[in-house]
């Protein structure tokens, strides 16, 4: 690409969590086109308060959030934050351990996050804890499925047995 | 006893009569939803009181699908998201893409998008315009005018890709073939008649009272409620919040270009209508220099020349934005190896527009609920991936 997306400077923001959190809880890479930043679950409510309402950082817009199958390492959860103040962009990601899917709910801070938080959860399982209403969005109600879980196949029969109350003769 | 409806029932009301809420479901099969949304409407007489939307109807798996895909034949699944403009979306796709594998593009190419994305701009806004017009109640006169304009755009779009809605005419790398021969005379006339046809839909609807009336005052939102709720695109711009992606967080060849960015004031529903109106007119004058961009280019190569049969892709995660039609048309994306993306994930302007729908119908006419959610211009192609 001739212009590409060059992350903006990001120094300020990682001095300013370091100063609150030490490093030992927050680590931050240049990897991702934004700068991101590596959040234990237990911790992640306390770093996203002081990304939304701190004077200097002041992340008002939550643009996405994307819920990843890591296999063995368990469901990671990717947010993608913004600052109209600063021009600044910054992602969150947040690894859940392997059979404990729950991450606090950020609903209340960004409400923009609640369908987008319904939509991790029916796709890849995640649990939101403190979700008003954490219900399918794309898919049917009854669904119980994660079809973006990697070992979810594309196109086999044996969906229908994650279906509770399988309609008779729904086929795909 | 008063004469006005309301009052009465206020007086009812205060003497210890109760009134009960009734459901009201819209669609999804209804012409106001524009394609297949459903949302449950309690109402009390006239006044919604809560609204709840349901989506999914036209959910086609397109992340599982993406990630069961070749990168290039991915390429077709991202014209389905918002497939009144399809180019916008294999604009964005096709940037992830690239900065994953780091393939550089040709200047012309880059032109040649553009382009093709501010075309696709003006075809989104047209369907719009038109769309909304029979929600304010024009019926189908304002979308027929829509079509006319769209017909026209969608055969040169033909012309250059083969295909209307779902041209696949995007690489990563580039474009697929350079333009038809007489593109110049094709798209400088094209303008012509876009031009007309904005202005006929100046006279046709903001000339009208009854529709300025209808829209003017309906649904404010402050910058504030829109950047909480993650509204972008032109219903961010209508509360004349600032902010475009194609001047804030510059990509492609948009630095080049000189436009400006249309902004409302009170955020209603006739601002949205109005922004969208002053972009479509800037799209043209975009379209306008990048014809003459390209003329002084003529021959030169429109794909990177250097890319392999199969694109492979070690490693890399990316956020890719890009101001779409609706509003912010964001891809995420990660690769682990392969010739496959490990994950990519769409975040599509419609479906966070949509999502405040609730807090901004609450409160209003059910009649003004439909022109609510008609303001948002959504396209449930890209709201249900």
């Amino acid at each position: 690409m001739s212009k590409s997306l060059a992350p903006k400077p990001i120094d300020q923001v990682v001095k300013l969590l370091e100063q609150r959190f030490g490093k030992l809880l927050v680590t931050i890479n240049q990897t991702a086109t934004d700068a991101n930043i590596d959040c234990p679950p237990e911790h992640f409510r306390a770093v996203v308060e002081e990304l939304k309402n701190h004077r200097d950082l002041a992340f008002d817009f939550l643009r996405n959030i994307v819920g990843i199958d890591m296999l063995e390492e368990g469901l990671a959860c990717k947010y993608q934050f913004f600052s109209y103040k600063n021009r600044q962009a910054v992602q969150v990601t947040v690894l859940t351990p392997p059979g404990n899917p729950h991450i606090p709910s950020i609903t209340d801070l960004y409400p923009a996050a609640n369908w987008h938080e319904r939509e991790a959860a029916e796709m890849v399982g995640l649990v939101f804890d403190g979700h008003p209403n954490l219900k399918n969005l794309l898919l049917d109600e009854d669904v119980r499925i994660h079809p973006l879980l990697k070992a979810h196949p594309l196109q086999k029969a044996e969906i229908l047995q994650g279906i509770e109350d399988a309609t008779p003769g729904f086929t795909f | 006893m008063s004469i006005w409806p309301e009052e009465r029932v206020h007086a009812l009301a205060d003497d210890g009569f109760e009134t009960v809420d009734m459901t009201i479901n819209v669609g999804p099969q209804h012409p106001a939803t524009h394609g297949v949304f459903r949302m449950v409407l309690t109402v009390d007489g006239e006044k919604v009181v809560d609204c709840e939307p349901y989506i999914g109807y036209l959910h086609r798996g397109l992340e599982k699908l993406t990630e069961n895909h070749d990168y290039r034949q991915a390429m077709g699944w991202w014209d389905r998201t918002d497939y009144l403009a399809g180019m916008a979306c294999e604009m964005a796709y096709c940037m992830a893409v690239e900065k994953l594998g780091n393939i550089s593009v040709p200047l012309r190419a880059e032109y040649i998008r553009v382009m093709m994305v501010e075309l696709s701009r003006i075809l989104s806004h047209f369907m719009f315009f038109g769309a909304f017009g029979a929600d304010v109640g024009s019926f189908g006169t304002s979308f027929i005018y829509g079509w006319r304009e769209r017909e026209r755009i969608y055969d040169f779009f033909e012309e250059v890709a083969g295909d209307r809605m779902f041209p696949t005419y995007f690489r990563p790398g580039g474009v697929q073939m350079d333009l038809p021969e007489n593109y110049q005379d094709r798209v400088r006339w094209l303008l012509g008649s876009i031009r007309q046809g904005l202005e006929d839909f100046d006279g046709l609807l903001v000339g009208n009272e009854i529709f300025v009336e209808r829209c003017r005052g309906l649904s404010p939102v402050t910058p504030e409620q829109a950047i909480a709720w993650g509204l972008t695109g032109p219903c961010l711009r209508a509360t004349g919040f600032k902010f475009d992606l194609r001047k804030d967080e510059p990509y492609s060849v948009y630095p080049n270009l000189k436009f400006d960015i249309p902004t409302g004031a009170n955020g209603d529903v006739f601002d949205r209508f109005m922004v969208r109106m002053a972009e479509a007119w800037q799209s043209t004058l975009i379209v306008e220099q990048c014809l003459d961009a390209l003329s002084q280019m003529e021959g030169e190569l429109v794909l990177n020349p250097d890319l392999p049969k199969t694109l492979r892709i070690d490693s890399g995660e990316c956020y890719v934005r890009t101001e779409g039609t609706k509003g912010e048309y964001g891809v995420y994306a990660l690769a682990k190896g392969g010739n496959k993306p490990y994950r990519m994930k769409l975040r599509s302007p419609s479906f966070c527009n949509l999502s405040a729908l609730r807090e901004m119908v609450i409160g209003t006419y059910v009649a003004d609920a439909i022109i609510i959610l008609g303001s948002l211009d959504i396209v449930l192609g890209e709201v249900d991936k």
